[in-house]
This record gives C-alpha cells, structure tokens and sequence, in this order.
C-alpha cells in the first residue's frame, strides 16, 4: 500500500482558535434505544449559530464563553433545550425522546425543520426509515430502492430492473454505500426487491447533486445506507410474516449503553409453499429458488472520546433444479473506529471489505458433463476521514482513502467425460488513492460556501495481460495489434483526475433559499451490460490501457421555499450534467466469457439536463410529497445512431410521483402513491428483411431509440392497523394490507417484434409487461 | 445465455409475478427500399438457390418482395469458372445440377455477383472444411427429468469429430424431423470446435474433439419410426456471428432482451447505387446422417 494519500494531507495546518471561545460538542442519541442521530442540530436560542450533527451523531459547537440557551431539535423528537455556562470545553452526550403522540400539540419551532433551507446540501434527499415505512409497497414489503424511485430526478427502466437511474445516469454510476462499504448488486430477484432489510436501516440518504468531496467513485449519485447500532437500552425484537418473506431481528445491550448489536434476517419462502402442491413431474419440484440475507453490527463504546463498530451484511439468491445451480450475492463487511482527539477535531477510520459474486453450474450426470462458471468482484479500502470544526463560520472536512479493485471476469469450467475445458480469465486489479478536503465556510450570515477538491489517482496494474487493439472501422470489433504480461504490481497505466466540488447557499429569508453547486467525478469502474434490465451475470469492468475513466461535471442551481411555519417544504431544481467516456457497445457485441471484452466496447459523451420540482406536506394527519421532473438523457457514440446524439434507454420526459399518508385514526392509517413516467425510448424497426427464413427487424435510417413505448402509470394503496397500544405492554404489532397496480394497467417494459406462430412471413408486435396484474399483499409486523 | 434467462425468468412466476405478453397494433414508419440478398450455397449435389429480395413494411402480411430482373453469378475465383443462376419464382435464382458434380470446393474463394439495375452488388466467401459426422443416437426420455418435453420421447444427440488443430471452425448443426428443418429462431444450433462457445480469441485452444461431447440436438422429441437427420454446414465466424445476430433480433423480449441493432451484411454496395443491398453469403461443406429412431 502506498502512501502518497498522506503527503497530501500533511500540509493542512489547523488553525489555533481563540480563547475567548468555548466549544461544546458530543453524541446526540435517542433516549428510548441509544441510536445516534443523524442531522440532529444543536443551536443557540436566537442566533444563527448551528452545528448538526454527522452521521455518527457527533456534533460540535463553538460559542462566546458565558451563558447560553442551547436547543436540540430533530423533527420527529420532542425539542430538548438547556441552560449553560460555557467556560471552558464542554463534551456530553445528549438524548432526545421521540415525539409522541400525547405531543401533537408542541409546535416545533427552530433550526431543524427549516434545515433544508439552511443547509448547502442540494439534491439531496434524506428518506427516515419511519417515512419509507409508510410508503404503499410490491408484496407489501417495505423497499429502500423501491421508494428512492419515487424521489425527483430518480427513474428505473421498469419493475424487475435492478438498480436505479439518477438523473439520466446509468445504474452503475450510483454509489450504494452500506456503512460505507459499496453494494454492487443492490437487488433480490432481479430488480423486485432490493438487498437492504429495512429493519436493519437507520437512515437513507441520496445525494443527486452538489456531492462533497469525502464521497467518489461514482459519477452519478450517492446512496448512503446507515445500519443501526442495535438497542443498547433493551432487548427488543422485532420482525414480519409477509407475503413473499419474513424478516426477523434482534437488537441488545451487551453492556448497557456501552456494547450494543443488532442482528437481522430475511428469507423468502414462496418455494416452500407451493412445492406440496406441484405434481411430481413438474420441473420446479426439485427447483430451489429463493433469497436470503443476513445484517449484523456490533458497536463498543469504549469511552466517551472512542467507539468502534463492526458491521456486516451477507446475502445471496439462489436458483436451481436437476442438474442446475444458480446463485448470486454480495457481502461487506465494515470496521469502524471513531475517535474525538478534542472538542473541535473528530475523526472516523473505516476499513471495508465488499464482494459480489455469483456461479452457474450445470451437470449432466449420465454422460458426465458438467459446464461451471464464476465469476467476482471484490474491493478492499481503508478511509481515514476527519471532521474539524474550526470555529462557528468554518467546518473543515479532509481525509484519504486507499481502494484495491480485485476481480476475475469469469472462470469456467466444462468438463465432457475425459475431456476438460478450461476458460479462465485473468485477474484484473486496480488500486484508486484518493484524498480530499473541504471546507464549509459562513461568508455571511446569509451566504454559505462549500468547497472543496478531491483528487483521485488510478493505477490499472499486474499481474495480468494487457491487450493492445487497433483502431478501425466504427462498430466493428477491434483487432487485437498486441498483448503484453505484466508482473504483480506493476503498473499498466494510471490516470490522475482532480475533482473540484463546490455549492453555495445564499438565505433570502428564514423561509426561502437560493443554491447552486458544481461538481466533477471521476469512475473507475464500470458494469458491462447492454440487456434492457442489468442481469445478475453482468461483470464490472475497470479503468484499463483501453478504456478510460467515466469522468461526469455536473452543475445545478435551486431554489427552495417552505410555507406554514416549515409545514410545506418546496423546491424547484435545474441541473445539466455531461459526461465523457461512458460505456456502449458495437453491435452483437460478445460480453460474455471474452478475454478480450474491451474490442467489443466504446466510449462515448453524454449529457442530461432536467428540472426537478419537489412540494413535500411534513406534518399533520395529511402528509406526503409530490414531485415531477422534466428532463432530456442522450449519449453520442461514434459508429452508432449515424454519429448523431441519441435518447439513452433510460430517459423519460415527464415523471411525476406522488405519495400521500392519511392517519385516518388512532390505529388506521392509509397511503397512496401514484407514478406516471413517459415511455422509454425504444429501437423500433421500419422494415422487414427475410434470410433464412427468418423474418428479421430492420430499421432502415439506422437511428437507435427513434420510438417510445407507452407511459408508465401506477396507483398503488396502502393501509396500515396498529393494534391498540397498552402503555402496560411492549408488544407492538400491525397488519399492513396493500395493493399494487390498483387499476390493473399492464404498463410495458418493452415492445418487441416476431413471426407469427404458425405463419412463415406474418409479423406482429408484442407488448412485454413485467407485471400484468394487480399484486394484493397483507403483512403482519410485530415488535417487543 | 437466453436459455438461462428465460429459465430464471420462468421460475420467477412463482413469487406470484404475472408477466405477460400482449400482441399490440404499433403505427411504424416505412423504411427506404433495400436488396436482400439470401445467398447460403453449399456442396450438396442439389439445386442451388440464392434468394434476391426487397425490404417490406414490418406488418405487411404478404411473402417478401422478389426482385424479378436481377443477374446472379456466383464466380470460383480459385479455378475461374463462374455460374449462372437462373430466376424461376418468388425471388428465387436457381444454378441446378445437371451432373454429379458439385458446384463448390473446400479451400475455393467464391465471390458473389448480384446485377440489379446496372449495379453489381458483392460479397466474397472461402468455403471451409467441415466436421466429420460419426452418428446420431437416440436417447429415451420418460419425461420427467425436468428439462424437455413433459411426455415420453426420444431425444437425439449428434457424434461428429472436429479437426484437432489451431484452426478455428464454425457449424451450423441443422436438424429435421421426417425432412422437415426445424427452422424456428430458436431452434437455432451452432457449434464452434465442438464446443457451444468460442474458445479460439485469445489463446488458440483448439483442440477439442466433438465425440465427446455430443451435441444435444435440441428439446425436439422424436417418436418410434420418425426420421432424424442431421446436416452440419460449415460457415465462416462471420456467418456464425450474423445467424446468432439474426436470432437475437427475432426474439429480443423479456427483461434481459438486448438493444436492437441493424444485422450486419457481407454484401458490399457500389458506391453511386441508390438502393443499398443488405443480406448475407455463405459457401458451405456439408456433411449429413440421418437416424431411424427404433
């Protein structure tokens, strides 16, 4: 490991503050199961000066010395305020209640609820697990993707596509953070369901735009996915029979409100239930299909200056019959250490481990063949990365972090009575150092600067085999000029990208802003797929002598409005983005078990330009949001759609969702959303030609993606029952009923042509709907 | 790989996903006018045809379009003789075999003349060597095994040799049930050295036999009495890349269904031509075996 990272660190000099000053910072948790919070903000009553605290709770807040009023506040938690005499450094842990119902009647004024307003943050969505909770769901299971698909600016190609699409982005540019360490499979079964229990989540943040320097490797967005730390007040179980899974968690002290962990299953069991009923010859008999996955995080307080977390996540789908084996999944493992040297200065050292992998294997026993074929990716990193809140008006934030791509693109095995065929591709690796500062300074009392640069240095390196090709005719393969061994180690070629960031928030007034943000990212990394839907088998590929890195700039300018009292939060955003290098591939492209993949592949631009307009009610017995976003995703590839810029597959018009909560009682609640999305752009032919008997689609203009297939609509409805609460009792429970696709609409995912049955020239279009019917679910939830 | 996705995505009907699949009215645009040229010749001793076309609205339901006044010479560039085919019907141009010879030769380079309004549309092709084709057997399947056909039947596997050396070869494995091809995209069978995938890229490994393994002739089941027969032809790696092309554009649905592209063509236009000539050309060595299933 190299540490040129820290020769980059080592001219930032801290700056000595004054004495007349003192600092007050600390965890914030909640009282009931000691969870740190996120974003909670600390202020001095009447003044402008906040902090807010990080993703492990730490907050850090210097002020005059003498005495303060100092308020606490985070929405959804009773408002904690408290007198000090501030003379010297003061370091405490402070606990905020939920806000119960018995409250209603608390208004909750201050910082926290106008914090969107206030804050740099742009594009940037923070989802509570207790709002995606009531957001109506497929099979009545509550999805962390699925309701980030509801936000502005976020698309998918259609239900059963893994992944997500920001902002015109392809799926493979969001970086899925789960403490930290990156998700490349975000999904179960394709793309219904994603790999998060939501039992094990705390807080879900996505940020589109203005992303700060601590975060890249992905040009397109940020998915960060905090586990909880596990109840260290109490043992507390909780969990759900639903239609298609159950989960199942346990959360405990070890040490009372010092050791704490949390341990969270789920494992569909559709398979289990019907296997009795299907007649013996029926090959799903002997099939298995189902998927499992399995959360844990154990975190030690050791004292007040330092905790150390350890987390984990494993899961995996399996497939499989007589003779056929197919399984996937990812598994991370993240170490944690959070370390506060003084009152000003907090620093977070993580290590991580993530893996995707997955394996097919068929076997035919009476002539024994046998075909077997795996394939991985793995990354190991370690982050160091320190917060210092130099004064009221600056917060410095700089770190570095060291990431080791390993992958082997596929090995296979075929085995054919004596005979044995071995189709191994090399190890690929490339190791990305990268080390980042920034600086959140108050130039004003009303304008606020963030900005900041990472630089990123990549090196493709040994042992392995670089390929040379020659450049010829656009589409075609590239032939292979030369091919070089490189030892271990050795560097192949290495890129160097500065990434500045920058966004700005100017306060008109204490309900209305104005920001604007500019950033550049730089991938390393890209997924290899030119299906409609990412399959499972699809393989990353890295940064080589051949392809280069994605590279994407992004800038964007909102503004933001809240109404009643912080009651209506409002915000309308433009952002355009373009982005160099982006993967396509030659026509009949082969991507599969290919040494030399990279002749099949291309790089083009891209560019994406939109307006997201965003209206979210926060409280009382109506709430809910509504967005639509109106934008434009085009790609330019030589060699395709005649050299001219052409919609990407991912690009829809006109998106609008809405999601309304109704609590139409004590006990009852109710929810709706509703999506409408203009159809994706598909390649549809003008002609015929006939070879072979085959009746071949052929567009004569030669133009990719010139038709849309029909929009996309959906209203789903949910209802929520929750038994009737005993004080005297800890056991909860509820029964979720929901229903997806309400009015039934067989929405298309894609629109594709073929022969007649039974006719040798007639032609007909066929509409592919993923979901066909409408999907009822009940889901029973309990916890004590 | 389509084989594994549709099974994955057979099986997730079971979570109660009801995908389904509706034949919709589509208004298309109408395309300029092309030349399709069908050119796949071979060494059997029977008439040869190579098929000349025109382009058709998408769902006009009538036969392709023939071209009536094209001149079709096909030319052994190898031992200077040329052919001429002759139009008989629905865009047909026929060379037939008045003797036992064949009109082509393994090793021969062909080129392909197409003449169609002053212009002359090519291609050029070498007719490469085949596999040598032992049997075809017969296996009893009761049904139950899971893949295949839910009832008795018989389904066959092909025993053919490839040749043990650094050349690559490319098959096209067509199969018949009482002489009839099995013609459907699906059906669909080629083999590279013996094996189902390309091996030859990077490290030029070929050196596998076909016997073993067998090449399964498909789900196709055969009862007692019918006829399997099997042809292999031999096609060029191009031939092979453009048939698996075709196939995926026919059936391209699901949710792993690929982005549509424009098949490629081995067929070179003039420049100066105004209707551009699509279509494919392929000089083939066939061997063939048919099995009478006991």
């Amino acid at each position: 490991m190299k540490f040129r990272l820290l020769l980059l660190l080592s001219f930032l000099v801290f700056k000595i503050y004054s004495q007349d000053k003192a600092t007050i910072s600390g965890y914030i948790k909640d009282s009931k199961n000691g969870e740190s919070l996120i974003g909670a903000t600390v202020y001095k009553q009447g003044s402008n000066m906040a902090a807010s605290a990080n993703e492990y709770g730490f907050f850090s807040l210097t002020l005059p010395k003498g005495q303060h009023v100092i308020v606490v506040s985070l929405i959804g938690y009773a408002t904690y305020s408290f007198q000090v005499n501030l003379e010297k450094n003061i370091s405490k842990t402070y606990e905020l209640s939920e806000e119960g119902k018995q409250l209603d009647e608390v208004v909750i004024t201050g910082e926290a609820a106008d914090k969107n307003i206030t804050s740099t943050e742009m594009g940037t969505t923070k989802l509570d697990i207790k709002q995606i909770n009531k957001i109506p769901a497929m099979f009545g299971e509550v999805d962390i993707v699925r309701s980030i698909q509801l936000l502005p600016g976020v698309t998918t190609v259609g239900e059963g596509a893994s992944g997500f699409n920001v902002r015109g982005g392809n799926i493979d540019q969001n970086l899925i953070l789960l403490d930290e360490a990156p998700v490349y499979n975000s999904s179960h079964l394709f793309g219904f369901f994603s790999v998060f229990n939501p039992d094990a989540v705390k807080d879900v943040k996505l940020i589109k735009g203005g992303i700060p320097a601590q975060y890249g490797g992905r040009v397109s967005s940020i998915l960060d996915i905090r586990m909880k730390e596990g109840n260290s007040k109490k043992l507390t179980f909780t969990g759900g029979i639903g239609t298609v899974f159950s989960r199942f968690s346990i959360e405990a002290p070890i040490v009372k409100d010092k050791v704490s962990f949390i341990l969270a299953g789920r494992r569909s069991y559709i398979d289990a239930l019907v296997k009795p009923f299907l007649k013996s010859t029926n090959a799903l008999k002997k099939a298995d299909f189902n998927f499992y996955d399995l959360t844990a995080k154990i975190n030690w307080r050791i004292d007040d200056k330092n905790t150390v977390f350890a987390s984990g996540y494993l899961g995996r789908d399996v497939f499989g019959s007589t003779g056929f084996k197919f399984n996937w999944g990812n598994s991370t493992t993240t170490l944690r250490w959070n370390h506060i040297f003084n009152s000003k200065l907090f620093m977070n050292v993580s290590a991580f481990y993530s893996n995707y992998d997955y394996l097919i294997d068929f076997k035919q026993e009476s002539n024994n063949q046998q075909f077997n074929w795996t394939s991985n990716i793995i990354n190991y990193s370690f982050k160091p990365d320190f917060s210092y809140f130099a004064n009221s008006k600056n917060k410095i934030r700089f770190g570095a972090q060291a990431l080791l791509y390993d992958f082997k693109p596929y090995d296979a095995t075929g085995k054919f009575e004596n005979t044995t065929v071995i189709f191994k591709s090399d190890k690929r690796y490339g190791v990305e150092y990268s080390a980042y500062i920034s600086n959140e300074q108050k130039i004003r009392p009303r304008l606020t600067f963030e900005y900041g640069v990472r630089v990123s240095i990549y090196n493709y390196i040994g042992k392995g085999t670089a390929y040379t090709f020659r450049d010829t005719t656009a589409n075609e393969e590239l032939p292979l000029e030369s091919s070089k061994k490189y030892k271990n180690g050795e560097i192949i070629k290495d890129y160097v990208n500065p990434e500045p960031r920058f966004s700005m928030n100017y306060v008109i007034n204490n309900s209305s802003s104005i920001k604007a943000s500019y950033n550049r990212m730089a991938q390393y990394i890209q997924l290899i797929s030119n299906t409609a839907a990412s399959t499972p088998l699809d393989v990353y590929t890295i940064a080589s002598n051949n392809l280069k890195p994605l590279l994407a700039d992004q800038g964007s300018v909102g503004y933001f409005r809240n109404f009643k009292d912080n009651m209506y939060e409002t915000s309308v955003e433009v952002y355009y983005k373009y982005l160099q290098n982006q993967l396509d591939y030659i026509d009949n492209a082969n991507l599969f078990i290919n040494p030399t993949v990279e002749n099949q592949l291309v790089q083009g631009l891209g560019r994406a330009y939109g307006a997201e307009f965003y209206i979210k009610k926060t409280k009382g017995k109506i709430n809910g949001w509504i967005s639509y976003t109106l934008s434009k995703t085009e790609r330019l590839v030589r060699g395709i759609s005649n050299d001219n810029w052409f919609f990407s597959r991912y690009d829809r018009t006109h998106c609008l969702n809405t999601v309304l909560n109704y609590e139409i009682a004590k006990n009852w609640s109710i929810s709706t959303n509703f999506v409408f999305l203009s159809g994706t752009p598909a390649t549809f032919p003008n002609s015929k030609i006939t070879i072979q008997n085959y009746n071949i689609p052929y567009n004569t203009d030669g133009i990719r993606n010139n038709y849309r297939i029909t929009p996309y609509h959906r209203m789903d409805l949910g209802a929520t029952y929750n038994f009737k609460k005993n004080d005297q009792r800890r056991y909860k429970q509820s029964i979720v009923l929901s229903v997806y696709n309400v009015y039934n609409r067989r929405n298309a995912f894609s629109v594709y042509f073929r022969t007649k049955q039974g006719s040798t020239f007639e032609t007909e279009a066929v509409r592919f709907s993923v979901i066909g019917s409408i999907v009822p679910a009940i889901t029973y939830n309990f916890n004590f | 790989m389509k084989t594994i996705f549709k099974f994955l995505f057979i099986s997730t009907a079971f979570f109660g996903i009801t995908s389904c699949e509706d034949v919709v009215q589509i208004k298309l645009d109408e395309g300029s006018k092309l030349y399709v040229i069908d050119a796949f010749v071979n060494n059997t001793r029977s008439n040869q045809t190579i098929r000349v076309l025109t382009n058709d609205n998408y769902f006009s339901n009538r036969e392709a379009p023939p071209v009536t006044n094209a001149t079709v010479i096909l030319k052994d560039l190898t031992a200077n003789k040329q052919y001429n085919f002759n139009y008989t019907s629905k865009g047909n141009y026929v060379f037939a075999l008045a003797t036992t010879d064949t009109i082509s030769k393994i090793g021969h380079q062909y080129e392909l003349n197409v003449i169609v309004d002053g212009n002359t549309y090519t291609s050029i092709c070498l007719q490469k060597r085949t596999a040598i084709l032992d049997s075809i057997s017969a296996v009893y399947n009761d049904g139950t095994s899971g893949f295949g056909p839910p009832n008795p039947s018989y389904n066959c596997f092909l025993w053919a040799r490839d040749k043990v050396d650094l050349v690559p070869d490319y098959y096209w494995i067509k199969t018949f049930k009482n002489d009839t091809l099995f013609d459907k995209p699906s059906d669909l069978n080629t083999a590279i050295d013996g094996t189902g995938g390309e091996v030859t890229n990077a490290g030029g490994a070929d050196t596998l036999d076909f016997t073993p393994p067998a090449i399964f002739l498909g789900f196709n089941s055969y009862k007692s009495g019918d006829k399997c027969k099997v042809e292999i032809h031999s096609i060029s790696r191009e031939t092979n890349n453009f048939l698996f092309q075709a196939v995926a554009q026919i059936q391209n649905g699901g949710l792993f269904a690929t982005t549509p592209e424009n098949v490629r063509t081995n067929i070179t236009t003039p420049s100066g031509a105004k209707t551009k000539a699509v279509g494919w050309f392929n000089m083939a060595t066939v061997v063939s075996k048919t099995k009478l299933i006991p």
